[in-house]
């Protein structure tokens, strides 16, 4: 990571710890959805922007993450602290499965079965009455009081509890992030991703790395499915709508795919612009796809993607070497 | 320079934060109410018909002077019916606006996860359109914290299966609705009625909403030769699904959900709509008397004859301004007072002549429904 | 049976609205590479288009039917600016993101300014209706499919024996040798998009008078153009047109004799069924996926 990345993580860390003294539960709510939308995004991160394996299906894992925490608190009756690590591997098991396919398909393909995955979870949500409670969904317990071996340790009960509890989860998914991007399995990923036959070809077990892309991306989803589950104490399937996953795809695109800020700031950036709105709301979706359009055709590469590249440029010409690979890229 | 133990900020801040919204709310020249409706994405058309019901209650309370001498004005929300979304509507409406109570919303689910987050804060919520029986069922009896001045769907459902068993005849029913809660809830609840006073469900279909083509389903329906048939859902599915079941041929009793009469549906289903019946909460041919007053009053403003979701979102806001001005300040928590316990007298324009804000223990008003027939496509009351 | 052809001939229609849209977002792919989310916007404004010209201005059929294609035209021109010109030297999934926000905001603008409320076109042709044996379907209905017949038909036609059709399969076949061959790759760009654009609008428009239109409708078809292209075999349009028609009768046998709730499903799982076993697709030939 850059030292530019660090600051900005810092700085964002500190705002973020210092929210709850000097916001009200609006803005606060705001900043916790925005939490939820960072871990979801760094997750697909993993897979897209690392790996290259393109989903659609972020949405559902979100979801498949909140029902496992619905069902299980129905009907095993567990709390919020043994349903987080089954909500993840539950999801993580979806992930695996939706992996699968993705060792035969690539780019455009997988996009489209991803979609088809995103699609069929929800209907899945929406008629298996049985099991998933149709459209009134679940209702699930709050977090309420946490124990350990019968000691009482702490209390989950305002929205400032839960803003912490959200500060800590998303501290501790970007931290695994930020540890398995930098591992040699998120060296594989990036190999994958930049040509898997050669990839192949050096002696990468390619499909270990694709799976494991996956899992891991999803199960990110499930743990930000769990906790938004008990946080609003209910899951519906309209919350897990193809149009969720495209909001969590635009948000890593906007801030920049395969970029390790990117993502963050992504999410941060689209949950809270549209509270800013204001007056214009009634035509702030509109403004969210010409804006989707612009930065696809003017900074593919992203925000960060963007300044990044700039920067490596001006590095080059101040360094006084000669430019680079592409000249035309030093002249920017 | 004092030092500040994280203890002192965190009592400071929850000092500040339980300040009462009485002092923060005196400033301006208005007296802001709330409204979260879902006016973007799928029930978008429903969130815009219950604003205009909204709005058309804020300009007569304000041509008839206000509250506390101000004029009221109107802070809104879209909800997206997204649960999420919701939440931080109603914590936006409340801590940014001060608003005294919120009147939404149209999706159930999302009725429930707001109220939630209401209730701590002491605003009432009063429907916007959300029917669903889960909205009251929530509240806790004696203290409910959403308010909704009409029969949830259950009564809807119980009304409208003694109409096609008895006003209609029918012995044979088939069952059409959508995978929303609405729609869903609904054609359970018809099903159980009808078969409970004899009747015999001949077929039971469910479908997505957006989907666009009916025609095998209702070729198959046609062969069961059902004396009635029941369209759970929106409004314009179900003027979709009266008009290919003329295309193909079924020729029988139809009978839809609550919201479904109006005028555009006459427009959009054509002839075929002839016939059609729905148990209503309101019609401007209303024998109520606030009722014709509100209908023709809306025609005079808006060119058109108001609906049953126009009627709800005027009740919904005139019932909270009114509690506001009895409540003699812009506080939530004496505003549902006044709606738990001081509303009894006040006429609303849906339901039969002489139907009040009379909220039962878990606020609801119960009454029972109108049957509309259109009639030479027009809308008219059965045995009115 | 008599059932049974009903059922078929329900299937076909709505198959045939299908195969409109399949065939334009085929080609944009086979030719251009560019997976085309917005193409369900096309759909839906060449109904709007319709509408207001017949409704509004009260032009007769014909002419409605160039306005229709006018406006197509238009977005196609606009479209392949943004998501084909405007994405050079990007990788493939751009055109899907890209196409995605143009989406949104035809969506969005039609909410604006058309009103959320569904829309119908009125005709006097909704109180007629074709009998052929134990058959029965109203005239706007038996209408579809002969149409798309000699729409597909004629674009085929095209395809096979104008300059236009082959410089565009030379494209799909090869791009650099296209070039080299003298196709003009910019015009084949703009008219396979105004070609899909136009298939896609007078779909629209013909579905206008069976079904209604709404702003939101395009979400629906876009995804069932899309498992029919795949079924299909991406970027074949006699594939497409096949698979269009399979699929309508699929989903009207499901309807039929399974249940309706399954009607959406079934196409899913077969494209998933499909991509796993039979990537290229039912009709396609093997290529390399990627």
């Amino acid at each position: 990571m850059t030292r530019a990345a660090l600051i900005t993580l810092a700085i964002l860390a500190v705002g973020f710890v210092a929210a709850p003294f000097l916001l009200g539960g609006y803005e606060l709510n705001v900043l916790m959805v925005a939490l939820l939308y960072v871990i979801l995004a760094v997750g697909l991160n993993l897979a897209t922007g690392y790996c290259g394996q393109f989903s659609f299906a972020q949405g559902a894992f979100y979801g498949i993450g909140g029902y496992t925490a619905g069902i299980l608190s129905r009907d095993v009756g567990t709390g919020f602290w043994m349903n987080l690590p089954a909500g993840i591997v539950v999801t993580g098991l979806f992930g695996l499965a939706l992996g699968l396919p993705a060792l035969r398909l690539k780019g455009h393909f997988l996009a489209i079965v991803t979609i088809a995955v995103q699609t069929l979870v929800y209907l899945g949500l929406v008629q298996w009455n049985s099991l998933t409670g149709g459209q009134n969904g679940l209702a699930v317990p709050p977090i309420g009081e946490t124990t350990l071996f019968g000691v009482r340790l702490f209390e989950v009960t305002s929205l400032r509890d839960l803003y912490w509890v959200a500060l800590v989860m998303a501290a501790v998914f970007v931290f695994i992030a930020w540890r398995l991007v930098h591992s040699r399995l998120g060296r594989e990923w990036v190999a994958v991703r930049e040509d898997e036959t050669l990839a192949g070809a050096v002696g990468l077990n390619t499909t270990f790395a694709k799976l494991t892309a996956f899992v891991a991306s999803a199960a990110f989803a499930g743990g930000a499915g769990v906790l938004n589950a008990h946080a609003m104490q209910g899951v519906t399937p309209d919350d897990f709508q193809i149009w969720i996953s495209c909001m969590v795809v635009a948000m890593m695109v906007v801030g920049g795919r395969g970029t390790f800020m990117g993502p963050i700031l992504g999410a941060i950036a689209l949950t809270i612009l549209p509270e800013l709105t204001g007056e214009l709301a009634r035509y702030k979706m509109l403004i969210f796809g010409v804006l989707l359009v612009v930065c696809v055709t003017v900074a593919p590469e992203g925000a960060l993607g963007r300044i990044r590249k700039a920067r490596e440029s001006r590095d080059q010409a101040a360094s006084g070497r000669a430019p680079a690979k592409d000249p035309s890229e030093a002249s920017a | 320079m004092t030092n500040f133990s994280r203890r002192t900020v965190l009592a400071m801040t929850g000092a500040a934060l339980a300040t009462p919204s009485l002092l923060r709310a005196q400033s301006g020249g208005t007296v802001k109410i709330g409204a979260m409706l879902p006016l973007s994405g799928p029930a978008s058309i429903e969130g815009h018909q219950v604003l205009k019901g909204v709005e058309f209650a804020i300009k007569q309370a304000n041509a008839a002077g206000g509250v506390f001498g101000k004029p009221v004005e109107l802070a809104i929300e879209d909800d997206e019916a997204n649960s999420t979304r919701g939440v931080t509507a109603v914590r936006k409406l409340i801590e940014s606006e001060n608003v005294p109570f919120i009147v939404g919303t149209y999706p159930t689910a999302v009725v429930v996860a707001a109220n939630k987050v209401s209730k701590e804060y002491g605003v009432p919520m009063l429907s916007g359109g959300s029917t669903g029986a889960a909205g009251t069922e929530a509240n806790t009896p004696g203290d409910p914290w959403f308010f909704r001045c009409w029969p949830d769907s259950n009564g809807q459902g119980h009304d409208t299966a003694m109409a096609i068993v008895n006003t209609f005849g029918a012995k044979k029913v088939a069952i059409i609705h959508d995978s929303s809660n609405y729609g869903t809830t609904l054609a359970a609840q018809v099903t159980r009625i009808v078969s409970d006073a004899g009747g015999e469900i001949v077929s039971n279909d469910s479908f997505n909403v957006g989907e666009a083509d009916f025609s095998t389903m209702l070729t198959r329906i046609r062969t069961l030769k059902p004396d009635a048939v029941y369209i759970g859902g929106w409004a314009g599915d179900g003027a979709t699904i009266v008009r290919q079941a003329a295309g193909v041929g079924l020729r029988t009793q139809f009978v839809g959900s609550g919201s479904m009469v109006s005028d555009d549906f006459i427009k959009l289903a054509g002839p075929a709509s002839e016939g059609f019946a729905v148990a209503t909460l309101y019609e401007p041919s209303t024998p109520n008397e606030k009722g014709k007053a509100f209908g023709e009053a809306f025609e005079a403003e808006y060119g058109h004859s108001a609906g049953t979701l126009n009627a709800l979102g005027y009740d919904s806001t005139s019932i909270g301004i009114e509690a506001l001005r009895r409540a003699g300040e812009s506080d939530g928590r004496k505003v549902q007072e006044v709606l738990n316990n001081g509303m009894a007298d006040f006429p609303i324009a849906m339901g039969p002549a002489g139907t009040t804000a009379d909220y039962n223990e878990i606020g609801s008003v119960d009454f029972k429904n109108f049957i509309a027939v259109i009639k030479d496509g027009k809308r008219t009351l059965s045995g009115a | 049976m008599d059932l049974f052809l009903q059922y078929l001939a329900n299937g076909v229609v709505v198959g045939s609205s299908y195969v409109l849209v399949a065939v334009g977002l085929t080609l944009i792919f086979g030719i251009l590479h560019v997976v085309n989310f917005a193409h369900g916007e096309f759909y839906m404004l060449g109904g709007y288009a319709g509408i207001t010209a017949s409704t509004a201005f009260g032009l007769p059929l014909p002419a409605s039917l160039a306005v229709v294609a006018a406006v197509s035209c238009l977005l196609g021109l606009g479209a392949e600016a943004l998501l084909h010109r405007g994405l050079k030297n990007q990788d493939q999934t751009s055109s899907i993101i890209a196409s995605f926000g143009l989406a949104v905001a035809l969506q969005n603008a039609v909410m604006v300014t058309m009103g959320p409320q569904p829309e119908l076109m009125h005709t006097e042709l909704a109180y007629k209706a074709i009998e052929l044996g134990p058959v029965f379907l109203p005239a706007p209905r038996a209408l579809i499919p002969p149409a798309m017949l000699i729409i597909v038909g004629a674009l085929f036609a095209a395809l096979r024996w104008t300059w236009t059709g082959r410089s565009l399969r030379a494209m799909a076949q090869h791009e650099t040798v296209a070039r080299l061959c003298g196709v003009k790759v910019r015009r084949v760009a703009v008219i396979t998009f105004m070609l899909g654009a136009t298939l896609a609008g007078v779909a629209g428009f013909m579905m206008s008078a069976v079904y209604m239109v709404h702003p939101l409708v395009g979400n629906m078809i876009v995804l069932k153009a899309f498992i029919v292209v795949i079924i299909g075999g991406m970027g074949s349009p006699l594939g497409a047109a096949a698979a269009g028609l399979l699929l309508g009768v699929i989903e009207s046998m499901t309807s039929a004799y399974l249940t309706n709730g399954l009607r959406d499903v079934v196409g899913f799982l077969l494209v998933i069924a499909v991509l796993l076993f039979r990537p290229q697709g039912l009709f396609g030939r093997s290529l390399e996926r990627s």
